[in-house]
This record gives C-alpha cells, structure tokens and sequence, in this order.
C-alpha cells in the first residue's frame, strides 16, 4: 500500500513538472509557432526559483520570478520569431543552448544548497482522511491543483468553448484566413508564445522548488524535450497533455521506486525509462492508430512564419 | 518615390555571408558585455585567448584537437539537413560510436593495424544503429527526428556512463568511472593532433564531393529542397532519406571513435564535450555546405578552446555553451534579415 501511495505521490510531483511545460508548448503550438526553447526556459526558471528562495525564503517569491523570467524571455523570443520571423527551430535550439548554459554559469554559486523552503504538501480536512486515495490526493502542495485541475480545464474551455479560442486555433491553421477575417495573426502568436514560455520557466522552478529540490547542472534533464514530445502525443490538446505528463510521471517514479528499493537493474538503465517511453509513446500511436491521425494532427501552420504578402 | 522593403524568396549569398559575420561579431559583443557585467574585462580575456590559441604551436595543437570531432558532428548534422532532416543526437551517436569502439578495443584481441580499422568500422556502426530506429519512424510514420534522435541522446549518455562506472570499470582502479586505457592509439598526425584530423576533413571533402558530383548527391538536394518535386519526379525519396539519416549517424558514430581512440584514449562520462549539440552549430554556420563545415568547425573550436584557457577566470563552459547558443540566435536573425531589400518605387502610373 505505501508503495503504490508512494508511486502515486511521487508521479503526481515528476508528472507535475512536465504537465506545466507541456501546456506551455500547446499555448504556443497552438498559434503555429515551434517553441525548442522550452529546456533552456526551464533551466533558468528553475536556478531563479532557487535564487529567490534562498534569498527570500518563500517559494512563492521563487515561482514568481521564474514566471517573470520566463515572460521575459519569451517576449524576445516571441518578437524575433513571430515579427521577425526568423527560423523557429534556430531560435528554440539558441534558447535552449543559452538558457541551459546561462542558468549553468549562475548556478554554479547555488549548486547543491537545499532550497530553504519548498511549495508543502496542504492537507484538506475531510477529503484526505478518504481511505486509499485522500492521503495522496488531498495533501498536494498548492500548486499540484492548479496544474493538474484549474490550468487545464481553464485552457480546454478557453481553446474550444470559446470565440476567441477558435481564433486562436485559427491562427495556427491557416493564418492568411484568420488575418482575412480580422484577426490580428502576429499579436495572438506574440502573446501565447510568451505565456507559454512563462509556464515553461514556472515548470523549471516547480522541479527545483517541490520535486527535486535544489539546483544542480543538468538537473533538467531533458525534461523540457519530453514535454515538446508529450504535446505531439497528446494530439496538442491541454487535457491530454496533463494526462500523458502523470503517465509520464508514474514512468519516471518507477525508475526510483526502483532505486530505493535495489531492484537488481543499475539505476542509469533505470533512467534512460521516461527517455525510452517517451519515443515509444509518439512512435507508436503513429503506427497503430491510423484513424486517429487527423484529429490528433499538428496545426496545419506549425513552424511557417506567415507573412501577409505572400499568402 | 516610396521607399519600402521587399522579402526575397532568397538571400544572395554576398548578403546572406554578411549578415552571418555581422551576427558572428554582434554575438561576440554581447557576450562580451555580459561577461563585463558579471565583472570580468572581456578585452582582457580575448587578448589573453588570442595570445594562448595563436601565439604557440600548442595552441594551434588544441585546437586541432577540437577541430576533428566538431567537423564531424558538423558534417553529420548538415549531411542530413541536406534532405531537411534535422539530426539533432548527433550527441547520442557521438557517445554510441565511442561506445561501440571501446567495447571491440577492450574484448578482442588484435595487432593495432587490424584493431584499429575494426574499431572504425564499430564507430560508424554504432552511430548507425543509434539513429535507426529515428529513421524507421521518420521515413515510415512521419515522426518528427527532431525529438526521437535528441530523446536518444540521454539514453546513450546514460549507457556510457553505466559502462564506466559498472561492467567496464577500469579493473587497474586507478581512474572513477572511466573504462581501462585502450591498448590501440591513433598515430599522431603533426604533434598532438593524431589521424583523425585528416580523416574528418577528407571525409567531409568525400561528402561534398559525392552530393555535387554524383546522381545520387543529385537527387538527394532535390529531395531535401523539394519532396514533392522529388517525387513526382520519380526519385526515392523515402530510401535517400533512409540512406542519408542513416549516414549521418555513422559519421556521428565515427566522431565518437576518433576522440576515444586518437585524444581521451578511455571511455568516461561526459567524453563528448557537447560535441554533438556544437554540431549543430557548425553545420548551421555552414549553411548545409559540406566543406564549410571545416570553416564552422574551426570557429567553433576557438571559442570552445577559449572556454578552457578562461577556466580559470571564471568562465566555464557552460559560458561556452551560453555564448554558443547567442551565436545561433543572432545568426537565425542574421539570415531572415539577408532576405530583405530596400527598394525605392516611383508611384504607380495611372
């Protein structure tokens, strides 16, 4: 029982991480643009959660920071690849070699120190005494509803209950349509581009502020790839990315469940799992599930600048 | 007379190669004035980085050093952009050649002149056969390569470093987490630097070679520059694409042979130096031109041979990697704005 109590605990936090980023990248590949940045983002979300924390001792203070940085810094790179239309899949690849040797080179100061505080686990009375599921369920630091819950669901109504979420979408489908029709192509992109590289720096700041928690180089990890891949195969829907993100974590908590408990495989090959799950998990579904292809497609614009005179 | 600015379908290349220098240097200034505001003096450093690469013979040597793997990745990256692939693990096929080699160096015994061809051959295999299962996904199910060959790269990463921390440790214990030494060493070349330089550069000369001159290279620029046209046209487009991913790997997979083989001379964690991302780099500051990759590679081995002689000033390299990925971003931004033009136009007659 504390096992599987301890996988679901443990996956919830792991799958956590990648659901923020996850639904980062759908905001942007939603509007047509490729984001590759998302592990540089997440590397300097997570030494500025660490760095504001060990300053401020809140955690609170740590996420907001990284949510700032990353507004930041996808405000530069949503202007140089959707007004400038430079090469998305440069830019990403950029953003990621900076972001992640940058946030290096800080973070060679705060390297191994302990967060001083962490986001705590919030225990809601009634609900977590429910045998069984309550104790892992109902004692989640804050932010494990708001990424697993409220997000989701808010992104879920806002892309396809709404008017403007159809315009959204349109714009990742066929833009000159949507610039045809009234809507501004350029500023939809800039804008969720942004917000989606600031979830990508909060979910940098969620691993090194509840799931890790310090700072290390390369504590990333590739986490910020996985989550590109999890969009694909969520089919580039919110709801479904959060899913496939805790399969992902239960994936991940299986490698330290088994390291904790000295199953006889080395803990490398235990890791290379959410690596190897990851590229079954988009090869596979491609191949065994042909009808589901058009619905889970990319946007048909994904990664096309649009320029208004060349349509 | 209205001034306004045109887009080019295509940047010519005076302006395209000016804009690439300009960013190149814009990208240097940056750094430069980063690292002043993290109170280094960046004039200091690039005289002290300049006298220590180009004052000695030694220098000169380290960097020849970086220069062949950096050809190499850079040829493995641009081989497969040549039909718009992007082989982003050529870090993966780095570490799965260097593996492959080790294994046969350390399991089978042999007189260098046969052992060290095998582990060549071994090199190229393991590169090959890490990039497979991406190719099968790409050419057969459209999955993006992108992901499948970067997700790899932490898998082989992780191999090697289970290897030499477990099954392959040194018995000798003398080095943590690096296999024994291998008995066969490459030969030296002009003093430190061994055989694989010419390997590299006569390799990428073979490649550019074989994509201008032979039908094959042919068919597979149309390929990479226009799937449908290659189709129509009646070329396989799905085996080109098989057989230059597949390519590409092994030329990855023979980097990771060379470096173990010619310059660490044991397997360890961390041996590919980010080899395989820099690659990207360089085959990007190459435009795809096989033999610019030599001129990429080399750029890139003075910055990354900067970020050793400045280790001890604070800069590491993750500075290096930092500064690298600002080259690419004003590079990207660098080529766009090579395709506009100002024109100035007389108003419409009536």
């Amino acid at each position: 029982m504390d096992l599987i109590a301890g996988i679901l605990h443990t996956s919830l936090l792991a799958g956590g991480v990648l659901a923020l980023a996850a639904l980062g990248e759908v905001l942007a590949e939603r509007v047509g643009v490729v984001n590759l940045g998302v592990e540089g983002l997440m590397a300097l979300g997570a030494i500025s959660g660490i760095v504001a924390v060990v300053t401020t001792k809140s955690p609170i203070a740590g996420f907001a920071l990284a949510l700032a940085v990353g507004l930041s810094v996808g405000m530069v790179f949503a202007a140089i690849t959707v007004y400038l239309r430079a090469n998305q899949v440069l830019c990403g690849l950029a953003l990621t070699l900076m972001g992640t040797g940058f946030a290096a080179t800080i973070g060679k100061a705060y390297s191994g120190i302990p967060a001083p505080a962490t986001f705590t686990g919030l225990e809601i009375p009634y609900l977590s005494s429910i045998p069984l599921i309550g104790q892992v369920l109902f004692t989640q630091n804050v932010l494990v509803y708001l990424i697993y819950v409220i997000l989701p669901v808010m992104l879920h109504v806002l892309m396809f209950r709404t008017r403007h979420g159809l315009n959204l979408r349109a714009v990742g489908e066929n833009p000159a349509a949507a610039d045809a029709a009234g809507i501004d192509v350029q500023r939809i992109r800039f804008w969720y581009v942004t917000a989606g590289a600031a979830l990508a720096a909060g979910a940098g700041a969620y691993l090194t502020l509840a799931f890790v928690p310090s700072w290390s180089e390369g504590v990333v990890a590739g986490r910020g790839w996985i989550a590109v891949a999890l969009v694909i195969f969520a089919g580039y829907r919110p709801l479904n990315a959060v899913l496939a993100a805790l399969l992902f974590g239960v994936i991940t908590s299986l490698g330290f469940v088994g390291q904790a408990r000295n199953w006889p495989i080395a803990a490398p090959v235990l890791s290379m799992l959410p690596y190897l799950g990851t590229i079954a998990f988009i090869v596979v579904p491609v191949v065994a599930w042909h009808r589901m292809r058009q619905a889970m497609a990319a946007p048909a614009a994904l990664g096309i600048p649009y320029y208004r005179d060349l349509r | 007379m209205a001034i306004r600015v045109q887009r080019l379908p295509s940047a010519s290349p005076a302006i395209a190669l000016a804009a690439r220098a300009i960013a190149i240097l814009l990208a240097l200034v940056t750094a430069g004035l980063l690292l002043a505001a993290g109170g280094a003096q960046p004039l200091k450093l690039a005289q002290q980085v300049l006298k220590s690469t180009f004052g000695s013979g030694f220098g000169l040597e380290d960097v020849g050093l970086l220069v062949t793997p950096l050809i190499l990745t850079g040829l493995s990256v641009a081989v497969a952009l040549r039909i718009g692939a992007w082989n982003i693990g050529a870090e993966g096929q780095f570490y799965a050649g260097a593996f492959a080699a080790t294994g046969v160096a350390l399991f089978i015994p042999g007189p260098a002149i046969v052992m060290l061809p095998l582990m060549f051959v071994a090199g190229a295999l393991g590169g090959l056969v890490w990039i497979l299962v991406p190719t099968l996904a790409r050419a057969y199910a459209d999955v993006s390569e992108l992901i499948t060959t970067l997700l790899l790269n932490f898998v082989a990463t992780l191999l090697v470093y289970y290897v030499a921390t477990g099954p392959w440790l040194d018995p000798g214990g003398h080095a943590l987490g690096t296999t024994a030494r291998l008995k066969h060493d490459i030969p030296e070349f002009i003093g430190m630097v061994h055989w694989g330089f010419p390997i590299a550069m006569l390799l990428a000369v073979i490649t550019a070679a074989a994509f201008s001159f032979t039908r094959w290279g042919y068919e597979v620029r149309i390929a990479g520059s226009n799937p449908q046209a290659a189709k129509y046209a009646g070329m396989p487009f799905r085996r080109h694409l098989i057989v230059v991913m597949l390519l590409s790997g092994a030329i990855a997979g023979i980097a990771g042979m060379l470096e173990v083989a010619g310059t660490v001379h044991r397997l360890q964690g961390g041996i590919s130096n980010n080899f395989g991302y820099l690659g990207i780099m360089v085959a990007v500051l190459a435009r795809g031109s096989c033999i610019g990759v030599i001129a990429g590679a080399a750029l890139m081995a003075v910055i990354l041979n900067s970020g050793i002689i400045l280790q001890t000033q604070g800069v590491n390299t993750s500075t290096v990697l930092a500064i690298t990925g600002l080259i690419l971003f004003f590079t990207a931004i660098g080529d766009e704005l090579a395709h506009f033009r100002i024109v100035s136009s007389k108003p419409a007659e009536a």
